[in-house]
């Protein structure tokens, strides 16, 4: 019964764990026993892994077509990575949950103006939109930023907007009013707490998002300056190669994988084990 | 002649517990068989041990069922399959979520026919005959129809012409009339009497209200935490209930004539199958109000007391129960004292919504025309009406949670008409609310005790806790469940949790809609004399919701009836309910089935399709 | 019936401009954001100060945002899309060119995702929890947390190189030629014209990206299919249904399908734009000659007439799908008919 032994969900335990591990790299990341990313050593260039044959045990992960470290450059793209998750996320999760919390308790012309950008945001493919922001904003990753809150703060508004519809026809809420309260009151009081479990779990689906943004974007060369290293940016460089080595498309690949994977599990154990309804029907999810 | 269905010495079992225990009835043909128990008395559980749909971990232990020469409880899927929809039908509780909402009547008339090997062609015949039957409006337009553009009553006139074109031998119909209109409920209900009549086919009428089954079976099964308690026609046992549990069952039930009796307050409510396990003896021991020690220990043998009446229960706990008799009211005083609420001609239209084009999409609705009313300090004023009637609209009206169309509402002498920060705060200061369904008025993220205390939080008043315990004590929850959580309440307990709250700031009129409607008998009674004693303690007032007369019969001193949103009568509760002036009045207190068993009800024409037009 | 398909689509139509026109808006200012000068990406380098003011004149660039804004609108509403600074050609002709492959991608896509999607979703549904279950469940959220264009490189990578099964270039096999332009979609034409050849060719290289768009919907597809499969299982009709003696595989595809499948239905509305999206890399990694590959190939030059154009189309094409998606829901679903 108890939030803590819920919360020992299997799901959240392994998402949580390896989004951890991340973190832990990429904060740490100028203390590590790591290469430089920037360095050349372009006589080691397409280097496969140490297990693979041709690899070289000084570099574990292989190197790119200039030579540089592969490893290196994983882990410096995990802090791009990570930076730009948490911050687009938080950012998108305000601005969405906010419209959202407004536009549904009072409904009226404030909904209406909402529903409407919505619909209009709705209308247009995201990853294009974000394109066309970086186009005007130029490179750099706070623009990056930037680019996802914008494109991306109505998966949380139009979610969270419709949960805020259906609490509010709840009669605790018009016996919350009865009782007095202000109508700020009862909206951070009664109906924001409903809404908790809901805006934690898109928060973790939002970073994973972010995380494949960011990757396309770097991959077109849209993102980050040409000197911080990126996931995307990697695999675009090794996509010429792919012949020779697949090595170079795979490993960050499955670096993107793991960490968006990680984010998938944490938001789906959050809700499986926040949301009531699930649980009293016997758990659909593990 | 062998009964169509024989229940002998049925158990289902959960994990080792007895959910059923031991039960033993028989159904004859053409006979009504009422099965009569609250909720949780495992009245359903018998129409699932039928359909072979019990629920995971539940399982037939012992006992048989016997139709048609063949154990029921033992038959392989196969030929049950071949029996449900044929020689055994249903008719379900909720009319309106029973068929497919995507297909037409039609289609799925059509499709049970294909069920029951019927050529195609012949079937279009079948169904209008069939609707015809039910006193449907215009059947071939009806086949083309969609069950949501259907009302229930409707609706469940075509599950009744689906139970019955098969001929079968048994139907079960699990509470048909409980989601109806009361008037709904008494042609629904005539029409299955009829349909019955006209067959040799048995059937089971599942129902919580004891005075609807006196009227409308032959004999009447009272079922207890999964026992029956008490087995008998059904005139006997409304007439003389032997069984303490029956007689406070029916002692719960507010009277429509004849003086006023306190109802038969029982403690507590019918214990879950999570209880049952400790109970090896009676399971109603711990709230009978004549038990001995030994009542708890061993179960009671059934004794049969002639003319197919059966009890189970001890000589001389019976003996205590004959003697327990229902004390009647004190009249209640007459209010004085400046009127606390006025409303004088109050309006409320619903606006229509049109489209681009000016096209009607909605067409706005008058939910409450020119209603006037009049509440003193500690009277109570009932509102009548069924579904559709305004009433609560009205209630609404008066809390500000809706603005009227036209009309004042005045508070003591303040208009508080108009949504002014002024007005708000003098109508919270007198008036409160209770709300219906306590499921949604209760926060389930707050305490029992913050939920009481919330007209507090906004003041900032201090001392929480001890308002907490005063305002628990007044309403008779124990102060241990002051840090529980709506969840792990009972509905009794909600409920008064939903008084207590309105009663923290010390308002002088509750408005209560629709407060007991989804609670057990008994509990209700709990409630209702609840809502009497603050009466007698606080001098408070009440406007009470409600589309149960009787409940109104018992606790109000007066008395408006709404149809439409009008009120198309009003004035004291026994002037009214004795002489109705008004046709709708009339009607209304018609279509309740009367406290004695030996009137006829419900009455021979009573095929108004009219009325579920609506 | 159709009078009511025909209102809801003029409906669409009227509500579509709006949106449009604000999604038109906020690209252009969004563009005009860009501090280099579009005249001065279209003159050869050499050319003099008085050929930039000229050429800016020219292309109405010293006007207020305003009137530039307005200006373009109204060439719209005249057909006229602007040429392309990079390529050189009228915007019109290259996205008649793009427009019918893509459209061919994203239908492929949208019926492998969609038939892959709920066929699992049953399968999900029949295994009713236990380990296959978990593990399918599992698999879905490993899909979905890779993106369709690298979904493209991994599927490149395993049934492109290392098992050279399918091509993974370009719309046909080199040496082959398109057949004669009827609709402009080249497998209809390839059909109409009776050329198997092309047409053998366009599906084996369709096969690839097809499949990588598919991923992103196949899971979620799924997941939904699944989850109102079990909640419809617990309505009263299908209780009811079973009472009435009908056997459980007519109750499943007959009442349960039914009514489960609407939720997908809106799932598709939802992911439209999601689905166009996808199709941009999609396009860049297998060399595919439709509109994504011309708007990133746009946006790296900065072709503001492409980007502007291919954009709105974008919107377009969503709109239609959403508006599509809506009849469908309307034909299954006829309680919103009555309004």
């Amino acid at each position: 019964m108890s939030v803590i032994h819920r919360l020992m969900h299997p799901r959240i335990i392994i998402g949580g764990g390896i989004v951890a591990l991340f973190a832990l790299a990429a904060l740490l990341a100028p203390v590590l026993p790591l290469r430089d990313p920037a360095s050349q050593a372009l006589l080691y260039s397409l280097l496969p892994p140490a297990w693979a044959p041709g690899g070289n045990p000084a570099y574990l992960l292989g190197t790119d077509s200039l030579g540089r470290d592969v490893l290196a450059h994983l882990v410096y793209g995990a802090r791009t990575a990570l930076y730009v998750a948490v911050l687009a996320a938080t950012g998108a999760m305000l601005l969405g949950t906010t419209l959202a919390l407004l536009a549904g308790y009072f409904g009226g012309w404030i909904d209406w103006l909402v529903a409407r950008a919505v619909d209009t945001w709705m209308s247009f493919p995201p990853v294009v939109l974000a394109l066309i922001l970086l186009v005007g904003f130029g490179a750099g990753i706070n623009n990056v930023v930037l680019a996802i809150i914008i494109v991306d703060w109505t998966r949380f508004a139009r979610v969270i907007r419709s949960e805020v519809i259906v609490i509010r026809r709840r009669d605790y809420i018009a016996a919350a009013r009865l009782s007095g309260f202000s109508h700020l009151r009862t909206l951070v009081s009664e109906v924001l707490p409903a809404t908790l479990p809901l805006i934690l779990t898109l928060f973790s689906l939002e970073m994973g998002i972010a995380v494949i943004v960011e990757a396309t974007l770097s991959f077109v060369g849209l993102s980050v300056e040409s000197n911080v290293p990126a996931w995307g940016v990697m695999i675009a460089d090794a996509r010429v190669y792919i012949y020779q080595t697949p090595w170079g498309v795979m490993l960050p690949v499955l670096a993107i994988f793991s960490l968006v994977l990680a984010f998938n599990l944490l938001g789906d154990g959050l809700r499986a084990a926040l949301d009531p309804k699930l649980r009293q029907r016997g758990g659909v999810a593990p | 002649m062998t009964a169509t269905l024989q229940i002998r010495n049925l158990t289902v079992s959960l994990r080792g517990t007895d959910v059923l225990r031991d039960l033993s009835f028989d159904v004859g043909p053409g006979k009504v068989v009422g099965l009569v128990g609250e909720s949780g008395a495992g009245k359903s559980m018998i129409g699932r041990v039928l359909a072979g749909a019990l629920p995971d971990g539940f399982a037939v232990t012992r006992g048989t069922a016997t139709f048609a020469g063949q154990d029921l409880t033992a038959l392989p899927p196969a030929a049950r399959r071949a029996l449900l929809g044929g020689r055994v039908t249903f008719i379900p509780q909720e009319p309106l979520t029973a068929l497919n909402p995507l297909l037409t009547i039609g289609d799925q008339f059509s499709e049970y026919l294909g069920r029951l090997s019927i050529p195609r062609a012949a079937r279009r015949d079948i169904i209008l005959s069939a609707l015809e039957q039910v006193d449907l409006p215009n059947p071939a337009q009806m086949i083309a129809r969609y069950p949501f553009q259907l009302s229930g009553g409707q609706n469940q006139r075509v599950l009744i012409a689906m139970a019955f074109v098969s001929d079968p031998a048994l139907v079960v119909a699990d509470e048909p009339t409980t989601a109806l209109d009361v008037s709904t409920q008494m042609s629904v209900v005539s029409l299955i009497r009829r349909f019955n009549r006209d067959s040799s086919t048995g059937l089971i009428f599942i129902t919580h209200d004891l005075r609807l089954a006196a009227h409308v079976c032959d004999e009447i099964v009272v079922l207890y935490a999964g026992e029956v308690v008490e087995r008998g026609p059904s005139s006997r046992v409304m007439a003389s209930p032997r069984h303490p549990y029956t007689r406070s069952l029916r002692g719960s039930i507010p009277e429509m004539s004849g003086p006023l009796h306190r109802l038969i307050p029982l403690a507590d409510s019918m214990p879950g199958i999570g209880a049952f396990a400790a109970m090896p003896g009676c399971r109603f021991a711990g709230r009978c109000p004549v038990a001995d020690p030994t009542c708890a220990a061993r179960p009671p043998a059934p004794m049969e007391l002639g003319e197919g009446h059966m009890v189970r229960c001890t000589p001389a706990c019976l003996e205590g129960a004959a003697a327990l008799t229902p004390e009647p009211l004190p009249p209640v005083p007459e209010p004085n004292g400046a009127p606390i609420l006025r409303i004088e001609g109050l309006s409320k239209r619903f606006a229509p919504r049109r489209g681009l084009w000016g096209q009607v999409r909605d067409p706005g609705v008058l939910a409450v025309d020119a209603a006037d009313l009049v509440v003193r300090p500690g009277e109570f004023v009932g509102v009548v009406g069924e579904s559709g009637s305004g009433k609560s609209t009205l209630a609404r009206l008066i809390m500000g949670l809706e603005t009227p169309s036209a009309g004042r509402i005045l508070v003591g002498d303040t208009d508080v008409t108009q949504a002014s920060r002024a007005a708000r705060d003098t109508r919270l200061q007198t008036l409160q609310m209770i709300f219906q369904d306590p499921q949604s008025a209760l926060n389930p993220r707050r305490s029992v005790e913050r939920l009481i205390t919330q007209g507090l939080e906004a003041s900032g008043a201090p001392d929480r806790p001890a308002r907490a315990r005063a305002l628990m004590k007044d309403t008779g929850l124990s102060a241990d469940l002051a840090r529980r959580f709506p969840s792990e309440l009972s509905g009794g307990q909600k409920q008064r949790v939903n008084i207590a709250r309105a009663l923290c700031v010390v308002p002088r009129l509750l408005v209560a809609d629709e407060i007991v409607s989804g609670l057990d008998v008994s509990v209700q009674a709990q409630i209702l004399n609840l809502l009497m004693r603050l009466r007698d303690d606080l001098g408070i007032a009440l406007v009470l919701i409600s589309h149960d007369l009787g409940v109104v019969r018992y606790l109000c001193s007066r008395v408006c009836v709404m149809q439409n949103g009008k009120i198309v009568e009003q004035g004291g509760v026994s002037d009214v309910f004795s002489n109705p002036q008004h046709a709708y009045t009339r009607a209304l207190l018609a279509a309740i089935p009367p406290d004695d068993a030996a009137d006829t009800w419900p009455p021979a024409t009573t095929k108004d399709p009219a009325h579920d037009a609506a | 019936m159709a009078l009511v398909i025909l209102r809801l689509l003029g409906w669409r139509l009227l509500v579509a401009i709006p949106t449009v026109l604000a999604v038109s808006l906020l690209v252009f200012i969004v563009l005009r954001l860009i501090p280099t000068d579009p005249a001065a990406m279209s003159l050869p380098p050499g050319a003099t100060a008085e050929d930039l003011d000229r050429l800016r004149t020219e292309m109405g660039l010293d006007l207020p945002i305003a009137s530039q804004y307005l200006i373009w609108l109204g060439d719209l509403a005249t057909g006229q899309f602007g040429t392309s600074i990079f390529f050189r050609r009228p915007v019109a002709d290259l996205v008649a060119a793009a427009l019918p492959n893509t459209l061919e991608l994203v239908i492929s896509g949208l019926v492998l995702g969609v038939s892959f999607g709920m066929a699992l979703g049953m399968v999900l549904f029949a295994l009713r929890g236990g380990m296959a279950a978990q593990m399918l469940d599992l698999a879905g959220s490993a899909i979905m947390a890779i993106p369709e264009f690298l979904w493209g490189l991994l599927l490149i990578i395993v049934l492109g190189v290392s098992i050279p099964l399918l091509p993974f270039f370009g719309r046909l096999d080199p040496g082959l030629a398109t057949p004669d332009r009827i609709t402009g979609s080249l497998m209809l034409d390839a059909v109409l014209t009776g050329n198997i050849q092309v047409l053998g060719s366009a599906l084996r290289h369709m096969a690839l990206p097809a499949m990588a768009l598919a991923m992103g919907l196949v899971p979620l597809v799924m997941r939904v299919l699944r989850a109102s499969l079990l909640d419809v299982a617990q309505e009263d009709y299908i209780r009811m249904a079973r009472l009435r003696g009908l056997s459980e595989s007519r109750i499943l595809l007959r009442h349960a399908l039914r009514n489960a499948v609407l939720p997908t239905v809106s799932l598709i509305g939802v992911q439209a734009g999601f689905m166009f999206g996808g199709t941009l890399l999609i396009e860049v990694i297998f060399g595919y000659p439709g509109l994504g590959n011309l708007m990133v190939d746009a946006v790296r030059n900065q072709d503001l007439p492409v980007i502007q154009t291919v954009a709105l189309v974008y919107c377009v094409l969503v709109l239609a799908l959403n508006a599509a998606v809506e009849v469908l829901y309307l034909t299954i679903n006829p309680r919103l008919r009555s309004t």
